[in-house]
């Protein structure tokens, strides 16, 4: 098979790799905190696709488990910050 | 070369370029509000899209434990799916009430009624 698996997920690593770059870049730079928090959000998402695409390239199913983990993580993280903003604490 | 095989690869693609659009979105946009748009495209368009095109595409691939593959990144599609609304509009709701984010409105028809 000439057009397989491998060639797809080739052609889609540069991609994921620049908006990784352009993620960072706001997450540093952003003016405020909602700033930093949404550009870490979208990076953990697209970082549990990205896991899933590696999953396939090294034809594995360890790095799947980490990728359902790692989008839970990012909707807490969001929760977090936003109970601290919106009431001062982290509380229940 | 099956229709699963076509249907991932597009999704993983075009899912690639949303993920590069919207991030380039969310560095360029001005205000806080307005990259909550880029970023419903950088989640939505740039993780659920290739995670549904990843699990087709471990339907149609070769090696072992493809269907665990399969179905691990279904349902990561799904929670992704349900959880980055939620959490945008958790966030969006405790920037505005905190008032973090500054934001001059030309007519705040809220405000005035309240008055």
């Amino acid at each position: 098979m000439q057009f397989g698996i491998l060639t797809v997920v080739e052609i889609a690593f540069p991609l994921y790799l620049a908006a990784f770059v352009i993620y960072a870049l706001r997450a540093v730079r952003g003016p405020t905190v909602p700033d930093m928090i949404l550009a870490v959000d979208c990076m953990s998402f697209d970082i549990a696709a990205f896991m899933a695409i590696l999953a396939l390239y090294f034809r594995s199913t360890y790095l799947i488990g980490g990728a359902v983990t790692l989008a839970l993580w990012a909707y807490l993280l969001d929760l977090y910050v936003a109970n601290h903003l919106a009431r001062g604490e982290v509380g229940a | 070369m099956s229709v699963a095989f076509l249907l991932g690869a597009f999704l993983v693609v075009l899912g690639g370029i949303c993920d590069l659009f919207g991030a380039i979105g969310l560095l360029k946009f001005p205000n806080f509000y307005v990259r909550l748009h880029a970023a419903t495209v950088g989640t939505i368009g740039g993780a659920v899209v290739p995670l549904f095109g990843v699990s087709m595409l471990a339907l149609g691939a070769g090696f072992p434990h493809r269907y665990a593959v399969a179905g691990a990144s279904f349902i990561t599609g799904v929670i992704v799916l349900l959880v980055a609304p939620a959490g945008a509009t958790a966030l969006a709701y405790a920037a505005h009430r905190s008032g973090v984010v500054e934001w001059k409105p030309k007519v705040d028809h809220l405000r005035e009624a309240r008055k």
